[in-house]
């Protein structure tokens, strides 16, 4: 059985303008997989090529070159759109149905039997909070209202792979909350979610892996704790401050500096290193209060990525 | 045909949420009432048929006619707003944020396509058909003349609006807008067709340039016969006379499918 939601085997997107002169590269050989079950974030500044790869994914858009598979099935096909649900961008629902009609629409064009159809409804508008406003005219729904339609929309079809682009768009504090609780709640019944977000902080807190995509390439695709994780810098908290007195070869090379009051922070190659820095702080009486690996925030390492891989670009 | 079927039906909501359909079906009903009141109010002897003496009409049936004089006017004020409301359809469809969406689901693009074709189509059907059978029905009742093949207007139409409404949706998949589309209709149903009709029906026999002569008769023969078709072709179908000449209906139908295969052959192409 096939274990990977998503696989794109050099996918690109040429766009041509109409009078076929100007040529955009949206998206260059994309090569990436993602497994079932997780929940995958997409990240790039605006132009870098997120929502091209969702309408390419999803047949909105037709690719110049290479293939992808959903779900172990090829895109051209629209048949595993059924196991699919999608949340785009600035959504737009026909404004003269009500949020439960919205739901009976995109449901019924997705295959489901009204019978199973009106218990979904029910059960996803308890779930975005809307239950009350199920006969109001969506026309009267606030942005954070149609937000939360949307991912309802977007779960109609109980979709075993949902792609959410900026699903917090719009939404309070609160709510953006409560679709993190539901996107790990999905995530835990075996769900695979496929997120483009620009809020760096959020998709840190909910992603397993990240993908970070500029000007068509992916420039770095991996686990997000590994990523985020700064794996030679250390910082401890010891009693005292009797470090600097230390006078040891490999505690001077490990550039012990002093944070602050309690914290110092040191660099070592790998963990045998790590291990001999504390067994000479040990063995010299320190006592070792707390140490902490140095994390970098997901929004560092990607401002960090866009700005070498432009400065690339100009070179 | 699930599929078509629910764009259909949301194109029907669609439309009654535009208020324009709803607008035509209140003047028909409002005529329909005065017509009740009037033709209730008079005695049948009031309506003295002098058809041989006046000028020559299309119709053997004097009954046929009062139907036709009330119902053509009608018909082209219907198609004219249908034309109107009907010309965002497939834009509206096409906007971002609402066709990726469609486009997401398990549907064909052809089946969207149909569907919100079929959706004008029936939008105007229901509204033809209110209209006309109740023209039909009040003046039938009231002459105690029950003619069924007036009825068979409702379709030549609906065909009518089908073959303009082709057009329509073809121009708005290639402008992703309504204004040239419903330009190019109202063209072709206000001046070419009936201009084209009267060139070839009056003035080719006399022109002798035979280019000048065969760029009218292929012109007329590549644009939707319209005119026709409201004209003579209901008249025909209103006196249940049948149909005489099929040639108008079967260049109009080869428009529509040509018409249709090219939109589709575009849209299954198109990247949004």
């Amino acid at each position: 059985m096939n274990s990977l939601a998503i696989e794109t085997l050099g996918l690109t997107k040429v766009y041509t303008s109409s009078f076929k002169k100007q040529k955009v590269e949206a998206l260059t050989d994309l090569n990436l997989q993602i497994s079932k079950g997780m929940i995958f974030g997409l990240l790039g500044p605006n132009g870098a090529g997120k929502t091209t790869l969702i309408k390419l994914l999803l047949g909105i858009t037709f690719p110049t070159a290479g293939s992808a598979t959903i779900l172990g099935e090829n895109i051209s096909g629209y048949k595993m759109k059924y196991k699919i649900g999608y949340l785009p961008e600035n959504h737009k629902y026909p404004a003269y149905l009500s949020g439960g009609e919205v739901l009976q629409f995109y449901g019924k064009l997705s295959g489901m039997e009204s019978n199973e159809l009106n218990k979904k409804i029910d059960e996803l508008l308890e779930l975005v909070q809307l239950m009350k406003w199920k006969k109001t005219k969506i026309k009267n729904y606030s942005k954070g209202m149609m937000q939360r339609l949307g991912l309802a929309q977007a779960l109609v079809n109980n979709p075993e792979l949902i792609f959410l682009d900026e699903p917090t768009d719009g939404v309070d504090p609160i709510g953006r909350k409560e679709i993190r609780d539901i996107l790990i709640e999905l995530k835990n019944n075996g769900k695979t979610i496929f997120l483009n977000s620009h809020l760096l902080s959020e998709v840190e807190l909910i992603t397993d892996r990240v993908g970070i995509l500029n000007k068509g390439k992916l420039l770095r695709e991996g686990d997000v704790k590994e990523m985020t994780q700064n794996k030679e810098e250390y910082k401890i908290s010891i009693e005292g401050d009797s470090i600097e007195k230390l006078d040891d070869e490999i505690l001077r090379k490990a550039g012990f500096a002093k944070m602050n009051q309690d914290y110092y922070s040191f660099k070592v190659e790998n963990t045998n290193e790590l291990n001999k820095i504390l067994d000479i702080l040990r063995n010299n009486g320190i006592v070792i209060k707390e140490m902490l690996q140095q994390k970098s925030s997901l929004e560092e390492i990607f401002i960090s990525l866009i700005k070498e891989s432009d400065k690339e670009k100009v070179q | 045909m699930k599929n078509i079927w629910i764009m259909t039906w949301f194109t029907l909501r669609e439309a009654m949420a535009r208020k324009v359909f709803l607008f035509f079906a209140s003047i028909s009903a409002v005529i329909l009432i005065i017509m009740a009141f009037v033709f209730g109010l008079m005695d049948k002897a009031s309506f003295s048929f002098n058809v041989s003496g006046g000028a020559h009409l299309p119709y053997n049936n004097p009954i046929t006619m009062i139907e036709m004089m009330i119902v053509s006017p009608l018909s082209s004020l219907c198609l004219l707003l249908a034309i109107f409301a009907s010309a965002s359809f497939v834009p509206i469809m096409l906007e971002k944020g609402n066709i990726d969406l469609l486009l997401s689901k398990p549907v064909s693009r052809d089946q969207l396509l149909w569907g919100k074709y079929f959706g004008g189509i029936l939008v105007v059907l229901l509204n033809i058909a209110f209209m006309v059978t109740g023209v039909w029905l009040i003046i039938s009742l009231k002459f105690s003349s029950w003619d069924f093949s007036f009825l068979s207007i409702i379709l030549a139409i609906t065909f009518t609006f089908a073959v303009l409404y082709s057009l329509i949706v073809l121009l708005g998949v290639l402008t992703k807008g309504s204004t040239l589309g419903m330009m190019v209709a109202y063209l072709i149903f206000l001046l070419l067709s009936p201009v084209l009709f009267l060139a070839k029906d009056k003035v080719a026999d006399f022109i002798q340039n035979k280019f000048l002569k065969s760029l009218i008769l292929g012109t007329y023969y590549l644009v939707p016969k319209t005119s026709e078709l409201m004209g003579k072709i209901m008249s025909s179908l209103a006196s249940g006379n049948g149909i005489e000449d099929y040639q108008p209906i079967l260049t109009s139908l080869a428009f529509l499918i040509l018409t249709m295969g090219i939109t589709i052959s575009i849209f299954r192409k198109k990247d949004f």
